[in-house]
């Protein structure tokens, strides 16, 4: 039983995530305004090659990638576009790069990069570990 | 004896500190506050110096990313960051009065961020100053100026018929496109134009009065300056065109203290009647002094003659093609 569980365990963590789609451009119009990013929230697939035309619906804005380190800087009547391949996958924060007011340190967004395989492998992998809990619990009794 | 001697000079240096410590800070270059136009502006919004000799200021921001920039000078803008210090050496060769102003859109009333150095200096120009073209000619800014006529399609230089005709820049600052092509009706030789033709020859006599570098400048400028409020297309669709009028309002009454000044929303230079019934004179007076109650900035204290010229031309091309 228990080496069935391990192999399970195993499998989870070494099994590669099936194929990415074939790598696509996209384009985002993010709208940047006093202290939101619209839409917050931006969705690719890994390969993809993202570009983001910032417009600033009010004073100077920035957007910043997390772990891209990417930016572009935004003035009302001037947008500002960045390109980039999506070459990590996972989810990283949209931040704006100018101190715009105060409420700037909170206006966040968020770049999703694929399916977030690493949560999911942890997850099923703490799942494993509920199943398997009473399991060894019932074997220590014996 | 000894304890005595001791508290003597205690008290004596703690005076000595009490003067020594201000006077050593007035020898610092002055710290400039930038905060927003709704939190007061520049402060101090004063600064003086004497024309020939190095002026240094340190510049710090106590909210948002703002700018610092100098009007009519070489200065290249430099960034003023909430959090860090800045420091700029200016030196002015000629005296007079210069204005600096914030370069980044960090509010509303962005454009109200401004103050003044005074630069004194020995050799004062004799004379009154000149006053602006507009004024020389006698020509109300504020007035409406519709043109009484406009083409039927846009006018291009590129089409328009070889004739030979003095036009010089006083002409073309004097009268506006309409003007110019009921005038150009009159004229010995060119009865025989069409009205499209005489268009054409309008918006090819415009374009001799500039070059596609000037156009270029003026086109940077308008993007950069006029564009979030005149829209990117010279439409008066702007971002900020809507805030003028309802908030803009109340920031007037705010800082003028004139509750019957009336914000208006920029002009819709789409329609060709609008654009092509403003003589340059007109717009680059409106330019250069802005619009008293339209929250239209004061450009003159910025931007040279020539570059107001560029974005004057600059303007021209939203109804007519020309290079």
């Amino acid at each position: 039983m228990t080496l069935a569980l391990a192999s399970v365990a195993l499998a989870v963590i070494l099994i590669p995530a099936p194929a990415a789609a074939a790598p696509l451009e996209r384009f985002f119009r993010v709208g940047a305004g006093q202290y939101a990013f619209t839409p917050a929230s931006l969705r690719a697939n890994p390969g993809d090659t993202i570009t983001i035309e910032l417009h600033s619906t009010d004073v100077t804005h920035g957007l910043y990638v997390d772990g891209y380190d990417v930016s572009a800087e935004a003035q009302p009547g001037q947008p500002a576009a960045l390109t980039f391949i999506a070459s990590r996958a996972g989810v990283f924060r949209l931040r704006c790069s100018v101190t715009c007011g105060t409420l700037h340190p909170f206006m966040l967004g968020r770049l999703v990069v694929g399916p977030n395989w690493t949560l999911a492998r942890a997850a099923a992998l703490a799942g494993l570990a509920v199943l398997a809990a009473p399991l060894t619990l019932r074997k220590a009794a014996e | 004896m000894r304890a005595e001697t001791l508290a003597r000079l205690l008290v004596l240096g703690l005076a000595a500190a009490a003067v020594g410590f201000p006077l050593a800070a007035r020898q610092r270059p002055p710290l400039l506050h930038a905060r927003l136009a709704e939190q007061g502006g520049w402060a101090p919004d004063v600064l003086r110096a004497e024309a020939g000799q190095p002026l240094t200021v340190r510049l710090t921001s106590d909210d948002v990313l703002h700018g610092f920039g100098v009007g009519r000078t070489d200065f290249e803008a430099v960034l003023v960051e909430p959090g860090k210090v800045t420091e700029v050496t200016l030196t002015f060769d000629q005296p007079g009065i210069y204005t600096y102003y914030c370069t980044v859109w960090c509010g509303l009333n962005h454009w109200r961020m401004r103050g003044v150095i005074e630069v004194r200096g020995s050799d004062v120009q004799a004379g009154a100053p000149t006053p602006p073209l507009y004024a020389q000619l006698g020509i109300d800014i504020d007035a409406p100026h519709p043109a009484e006529t406009t083409p039927a399609e846009r006018p291009n230089a590129l089409a328009a018929p070889v004739v030979a005709l003095e036009f010089s820049f006083d002409q073309y600052a004097a009268a506006s496109p309409a003007q110019l092509w009921s005038s150009l009706g009159n004229q010995p030789g060119l009865e025989n134009l069409t009205d499209a033709q005489r268009w054409d020859l309008v918006a090819a006599l415009w374009a001799r009065q500039t070059s596609p570098a000037a156009l270029a400048e003026g086109e940077t400028i308008f993007r950069q300056d006029c564009a979030a409020c005149h829209g990117p297309q010279g439409a008066g669709d702007g971002l900020y065109a809507d805030d003028l009028a309802s908030a803009g309002q109340a920031a007037m009454q705010g800082l003028a203290g004139a509750p019957d000044m009336l914000m208006q929303s920029p002009p819709d230079w789409q329609d060709p009647a609008i654009l092509l019934g403003a003589s340059p004179a007109l717009l680059q007076g409106k330019l250069l002094r802005g619009g008293m109650g339209t929250g239209m900035p004061m450009w003159g204290a910025i931007y040279t003659d020539e570059q107001l010229w560029h974005v004057v031309a600059y303007l021209y091309t939203l109804q007519m093609d020309y290079p």
